[in-house]
């Protein structure tokens, strides 16, 4: 059975702490849970979550959707996003099952990233890493006004705008998600209609602003 | 609380909904009336001029005609038809009435609903996935096996009379069907679809694992190139085909190990389109399921090998031989939606409750062998099992077989259906016919035949009448008349498990 690898990639760094990383946190729960309640979800998509700040670590490796247990998240240091994208190159190499002449593999991975600032390390090359592995869709979320669209607009094409990174914004950020994730799962099996660009997704919540 | 709207449908009836989305489907959100007894549902996109006339067709013309026919109200139960239309703020909407109570889960998932799904839909995917079911599902949802036959036999019944009415659903799938294991209960949904043949054209191309190979195989083409196939009664058909199958065995039908591309989504593409391939082929092996590279929750109903499509009987075999393998890639074999719904009935006849009373399917059909068993828990049957073959005479004093068996168990009845050859179990049912005409007992070691209202019952064995409240055994190649009116039955007994 082919795996719907979903990986969050989530900025903990020190501009984060208080109420936005609160948001993200109580986000993730809200997506899993809502994920659970999906029986295509359920049978499909597992779950991954990276976080970067002074340096990037994967807090939960890539688990099956009813097992997944929120890692524990703190905000504190500056914005590797650079070594982010690497270990995400990373992941995706040793956790996605590549397809063989014997062996059906996974899905190509979805990529939600979120970040409220601008990279602090060389970000350009986690970039050539992240660019060599092939994904489904990647969403990147630039939270509040002081993140970096510019270098978002480098990684993926999808690109949205939270005006703020108050607990509602991400809230709906994550709503959008879940929809995401959930019309990929059911879309993905349809005839080869693999989730690609901005119109196989759900209309995203008002909140956010898509940048184009 | 959310403030409610009043307006008008376009028939000039009252409309009342409560300005709060209850939920949101690919194209329209969803609003509650205030008594919560329908819902009205707004398209988020403005519909064309076309778009609109079909909407009026479907809660005009087409609903009466299946509703306001001589046993319409049969219907009501099947579909969630939708039965007006409303313009409001330039969004077009539909009024429908609200699920019953029964397509809500009650009790949800395990360990004291631990997904938090009570209360939601039992929207079809729950059930037709192996995963879901041996995971997930609590108990008290699940239902037995015999239930999912009355599912399919009331979904393929559903489907005929569209069909009949010349109406395609055009994305029938588990997501548009509500059904509900523990009394065996099934409702279409999302009927706004429709597609009329030469009318109506469709606006999607299905659900995902009910498409059809030609459609997939069709979809880089434009539409109107006459090569393009796009959903009608014949993919319909294929549809249904896969949901039965889905419903009986808990797996898909073409999901097996043949590779065809290094790319998932070119390789998906293939294997449901061009390339499909029945996992089961009783030759072409190519594409048998890898039961090494299932995941254990997906087995044991994954495994092809141990619950093989042929225990669903020889009767829904030779279907699913006619629908996956002659009509995969010919439309025009496909068993049609009134074919389904004989042979599911007629297979119910041969199902047995399993002795083992922790068996979960606690069903099984009859396997044609002397000495049967459940082949999901593999208990052997205990005792003598009657089997009853159903014979009727096309010219008077000669009976000729009509590829119809009966299983008996204990306390099982005997309907009209069974003792002429003209009635069937369907919704044209009258009252008076939906009584048992007869019952069946094991009684000091001996298998009974009770006549409860049958006025010609005759043990042509023994040359002997069995009037109303009398009893016939049932011993080997006994013959029992049943009824002397055309259509009137003859049934020859045979004892399994001697």
């Amino acid at each position: 059975m082919r795996r719907l690898p979903v990986y969050l990639v989530l900025d903990t760094s020190g501009s984060m702490s208080g109420e936005p990383i609160e948001a993200v946190k109580n986000g993730v729960q809200v997506l899993i849970s809502t994920l659970r309640q999906d029986p295509y979800a359920l049978e499909t998509a597992f779950l991954s979550v990276i976080t970067f700040d002074s340096s990037a670590k994967q807090m939960a490796p890539l688990t099956e959707l009813s097992m997944f247990q929120m890692p524990e998240i703190h905000a504190s240091g500056t914005t590797s996003l650079g070594e982010a994208l690497t270990l995400l190159a990373n992941k995706v190499d040793s956790e996605v099952t590549k397809t063989t002449a014997e062996v059906k593999g996974d899905w190509k991975p979805l990529v939600f990233l979120m970040t409220d600032g601008g990279p602090t390390d060389n970000w350009q090359k986690g970039l050539a890493e992240f660019k060599k592995r092939r994904f489904g869709l990647v969403v990147a979320c630039a939270a509040g006004q002081g993140a970096d669209t510019n270098v978002l607009k480098q990684i993926t094409e999808v690109v949205v705008q939270l005006d703020t990174a108050d607990s509602a914004t991400i809230k709906a950020f994550f709503k959008w998600v879940s929809a995401s994730v959930s019309t990929g799962s059911q879309k993905i099996e349809a005839g080869g209609v693999e989730v690609g660009g901005l119109s196989e997704l759900p209309p995203p919540p008002p909140e956010v602003n898509i940048v184009v | 609380m959310a403030k409610t709207i009043k307006t008008t449908a376009t028939d000039g009836s009252p409309v009342e909904f409560m300005d709060e989305i209850i939920g949101s489907g690919g194209m329209k959100d969803v609003y509650f009336s205030p008594d919560k007894s329908y819902v009205v549902a707004f398209f988020r996109d403005k519909q064309d001029f076309n778009a609109k006339n079909r909407l009026q067709d479907i809660t005009g013309v087409y609903r009466e005609r299946i509703f306001n026919a001589a046993g319409g109200g049969y219907w009501q139960d099947l579909y969630c038809w939708p039965t007006k239309i409303v313009e409001y703020n330039g969004k077009l909407g539909l009024v429908c009435p609200t699920y019953p109570k029964h397509f809500f889960f009650s009790t949800g998932s395990v360990n004291n609903d631990f997904l938090g799904i009570k209360g939601k839909e039992k929207e079809g995917k729950w059930y037709a996935s192996a995963k879901n079911q041996n995971k997930f599902l609590a108990p008290e949802e699940k239902g037995d096996w015999f239930k999912y036959f009355q599912i399919c036999i009331r979904i393929s019944r559903a489907v005929k009379r569209l069909h009949a009415a010349g109406l395609a659903h055009s994305d029938l799938s588990y997501k548009n069907v509500l059904i509900d294991p523990t009394s065996g209960r099934a409702a279409i949904i999302d009927i706004d679809g429709l597609v009329v043949p030469g009318k109506y054209p469709p606006d999607v191309l299905g659900t995902p694992d009910f498409i059809a190979p030609e459609v997939i195989a069709t979809k880089h083409l434009k539409t109107g190139d006459p090569a393009r196939k796009l959903p009608s009664i014949a993919t319909d058909r294929h549809a249904l085909a896969v949901m039965v199958y889905m419903y009986l065995l808990y797996r898909h039908p073409l999901r097996g190990g043949k590779v065809h591309d290094m790319d998932a989504a070119k390789d998906e593409e293939l294997s449901m389109g061009s390339k499909a391939l029945f996992v089961e082929h009783p030759t072409d092996r190519t594409n048998r399921v890898k039961t090494n590279q299932l995941h254990p929750s997906q087995l044991p109903q994954g495994d092809t090998d141990k619950l093989p499509y042929r225990i669903c009987g020889p009767y829904l075999q030779k279907m699913f031989d006619r629908a996956f393998i002659d009509g995969l890639h010919n439309p025009a074999l496909r068993p049609t939606a009134d074919e389904w719904e004989q042979t599911l009935l007629k297979t119910v006849d041969l199902m047995q409750p399993c002795q083992n009373p922790a068996c979960w399917h606690k069903w099984f059909v009859f396997d044609n062998t002397a000495k049967p068993k459940c082949p999901f828990c593999g208990t052997e049957y205990k005792g003598i099992l009657p089997i009853l073959n159903l014979y009727s005479s096309r010219k008077a004093g000669t009976f000729t077989s009509d590829d119809y068996r009966l299983m008996v168990f204990n306390n099982q009845y005997l309907y009209q259906w069974h003792v002429n050859r003209n009635i069937s179990p369907n919704e044209r049912l009258t009252d008076e016919q939906k009584k048992p005409v007869g019952y069946f007992v094991f009684h000091n070691s001996k298998w009974l035949l009770i006549n409860q209202r049958l006025n010609d019952l005759e043990d042509k064995t023994e040359g002997k009448k069995i009037p109303i409240g009398q009893a016939v055994e049932l011993s080997e190649g006994k013959q029992i008349l049943l009824s002397r009116e055309e259509g009137g039955r003859l049934i020859i007994v045979q004892l399994a498990n001697k």
